[in-house]
């Protein structure tokens, strides 16, 4: 080992990218890169229950079994069509056959898909379904396809119009051609990028914009109440006294259980029938009904928030107890004899000398905050009537409720470009000093 | 600590904790009850206790099927991603490196991702791996989660270990990666083990990914287990209390063990000494 060690000796430059490098490739293995795709995903009508849709694609396919079928109705109507007609007519059917003829040699002689055609259509011939979907799906030229595309739209519309000059028997006969010359096109199944239409779906969409506010107004009021009650709580037990273990435990146990677990707890106490917290609310007098907070948009989001602040506010005084302890005594000292109140002290002394401490836990409160999901999922649902959806919780329903993910990926762009406004304005607000002191020496 | 407190404060400091800790106790009492009392008293103790709820809650669910899944998990993101995240911030803060303002950027972005903007891909990717269903399956999405937050308190107490010893271990010939395994990492144990704690934690309550991506219930982890007991027309919450109180206990043991350390990692973060 000694000796393989020193051939390869790395000075501290190259160990240190050496070291890093793990972490950043796993960060931009399993965040960055999934970002950008939702992104990208955002602009295709992506669909994971609709076999035809359930890949981005940005080039043509062709459903093989589909076009197998349409050809073997096209082929044996098309005879029959040219038999019967007679002139003019006769002559520009065969003329519309033998073109479709010469595009569909292409296909079925071509290296890419030729042999897969002939075991699908041998399958099709035998009634057997196309189960396996490498094999029902190929992928075409473009370039061909929308060629082949324009020649089927344009030779079912001259069977049309030869229909028309046609009488009765016949003309149906025509037109049933011109349908199976249709469904040939539709075996070829379209790129599915649509480019922003998803965005201008969902920016349209009422619901975003309930969602959104739902989302903001619980961010906006539970931070601002974990934030006060926090700096209250903090200010009182900034001092010696005994018990701080009990404190201790009773601040961190609802930080550190899960989430989805104290929603499922207060779900029970909210409950319409047996929640103790509706119960005593209710004989308060404080809501009508016991069932008013569940039941009720305003009573759940209010429930929603309340079952937050309990969560994380104890986390938050925490933060802002470690900053205040930072606080040298001999500053209060001094203002004392300055003669400044306690009031004085805690708006000149304390809130400055805390401002970072409170922009930072703001920061990590408020994203978190903004992306709520176990919380409302867990105790609401989203509901009464949506009235509790935050935006994370709507683009969970339509990704995976509704498999819909091009759409649900317009909704997680969305979050994510909140979230990265919100960030830029905090760091903006703190400054550079969140890094400088983690550099160590240059 | 200048002030004294007073017997007002211990009033407070009573009603603060009470307030706290009334969900837990609640939940606690009914878990108590027998399921008749439940749902028509709001009585706070019941005058026969009895277990059947804890019964119920344990074979109507596969809870501690739940409870291994949570652990093993949770304990893989939190082995994989200390690994790692300890050389970076080892780089970062002590190798005369460049872009540390980039990378600690990169890692301060990739904590602030809101994790449904990247489940769709990530579900994806664990479907093409043959992956759903399994271990593997969580604790790789679960690294977007730890692996920046691992990294990000690693740094700071990295940052605390005076430069000197390192100093003088070079001058006796020691290559970085020696410095490294025996003179900084021994004395950022404590440090690595609170950063440790904290990753455990963050990887046992996560919801989303366990939600979407481990969908059989032999795979499920706690939060996603419990927050399904509700049947279709009932809800049995005799069970789910039960199961709460069961589940809790593993959390509050390893909060009151390591209180002390858990503080000092979750501040050290945010303030500056």
């Amino acid at each position: 080992m000694g000796d393989k060690k020193k051939k390869f000796q790395l000075n501290d430059t190259q160990l240190g990218y050496l070291m890093v490098l793990p972490a950043l490739i796993l960060i931009f293995a399993v965040t960055l890169w999934p970002v950008a795709q939702s992104f990208y995903n955002s602009m295709f009508d992506y669909r994971l229950n609709d076999p035809e849709r359930n890949q981005t694609t940005l080039s043509y396919q062709i459903d093989l079994e589909r076009y197998a079928d349409g050809y073997y109705f096209y082929e044996g109507d098309m005879e029959s069509l040219i038999s019967s007609l007679d002139g003019e007519d006769a002559s520009q059917a065969e003329e519309i056959q033998s073109t479709i003829d010469e595009y569909h040699q292409m296909i079925v002689n071509s290296d890419n898909i030729g042999d897969q055609y002939q075991t699908v259509e041998e399958m099709v011939n035998n009634f057997q379904p196309v189960n396996d979907d490498n094999l029902k799906y190929g992928s075409i030229n473009n370039d061909f396809t929308e060629e082949y595309i324009g020649v089927l739209e344009n030779s079912s519309d001259e069977l049309s119009a030869i229909a028309e000059g046609l009488d009765e028997d016949l003309q149906g006969q025509a037109e049933t051609t011109a349908q199976q010359v249709n469904s040939l096109n539709s075996a070829m199944i379209r790129p599915n990028f649509i480019g922003l239409t998803n965005y201008q779906q969902y920016l349209t969409n009422p619901r975003t914009w309930s969602a959104m506010w739902n989302t903001v107004f619980f961010t906006v009021v539970s931070v601002f109440f974990e934030l006060v009650i926090g700096l209250a709580v903090a200010l009182v037990i900034n001092r010696a006294f005994i018990g701080r273990g009990a404190v201790r435990a009773a601040v961190l146990i609802p930080w550190a259980i899960p989430t989805a677990v104290s929603a499922m707890m207060w779900s029970y106490l909210y409950d319409g029938q047996s929640g103790i917290i509706a119960h005593y609310f209710s004989e308060l007098g404080l809501i009508s009904d016991p069932s008013t907070l569940l039941s009720t948009g305003s009573g759940a989001m209010f429930s929603v928030i309340l079952a937050d602040v309990w969560k994380t506010m104890p986390y938050m005084a925490l933060l802002l107890l470690a900053g205040l302890q930072t606080i040298s005594g001999s500053l209060y000292e001094a203002a004392e004899v300055d003669g400044a109140g306690k009031f004085q002290q805690f708006l000149y002394i304390t809130l400055p000398m805390l401002k970072s401490a409170i922009l930072v836990a703001l920061l990590f409160r408020t994203l978190d905050a903004f992306r709520v999901f176990d919380l409302i999922y867990v105790l609401t649902g989203g509901g009464p009537a949506n009235s509790t959806e935050s935006i994370s919780v709507y683009a969970y329903q339509v990704l995976f409720a509704q498999q819909n993910f091009g759409e649900g990926s317009v909704l997680s762009v969305i979050v994510f470009l909140s979230v990265a406004v919100i960030s830029i304005l905090f760091i903006k607000l703190i400054g550079s000093d969140l890094f400088e002191d983690k550099k160590g020496k240059k | 600590m200048r002030k004294k407190a007073g017997f007002p404060f211990y009033i407070f400091l009573s009603i603060f904790i009470f307030i706290t800790m009334f969900p837990f106790l609640w939940v606690f009492l009914t878990s108590l009850k027998p399921p008749g009392e439940i749902f028509s008293s709001f009585n706070w103790f019941t005058s026969n206790p009895s277990f059947n709820s804890y019964v119920s809650a344990v074979e109507t669910r596969p809870l501690f099927r739940y409870m291994l899944n949570s652990i093993v998990v949770s304990g893989l993101t939190t082995i994989i991603s200390i690994f790692v995240a300890s050389l970076a911030a080892y780089s970062v803060t002590r190798l005369p490196i460049r872009f540390k303002g980039t990378i600690l950027g990169i890692v301060l972005a990739a904590a602030m991702f809101p994790q449904i903007a990247i489940i769709s891909p990530i579900f994806n990717l664990i479907q093409s791996l043959g992956l759903r269903n399994s271990y593997m399956g969580l604790v790789i999405p679960y690294i977007t989660i730890s692996l920046p937050l691992a990294i990000w308190i690693l740094a700071t107490f990295f940052q605390k270990i005076p430069y000197e010893l390192e100093e003088s271990a070079k001058l006796d010939g020691a290559t970085p990666f020696q410095t490294y395994r025996k003179i900084i990492f021994p004395l950022a144990a404590p440090g690595v083990f609170t950063t440790a704690i904290l990753v455990f934690i963050a990887a046992w309550n996560e919801y989303l990914f366990a939600l979407t991506i481990n969908s059989d219930d032999s795979w499920r982890t706690i939060p996603v287990g419990l927050s399904l007991y509700q049947s279709q027309f009932t809800i049995p919450w005799g069970d789910i209390t039960a199961a709460t109180v069961i589940v809790t206990i593993p959390i509050v043991v390893i909060v009151l063990i390591f209180q002390r350390r858990i503080v000092a990692g979750l501040t050290s973060g945010s303030v500056k000494e």
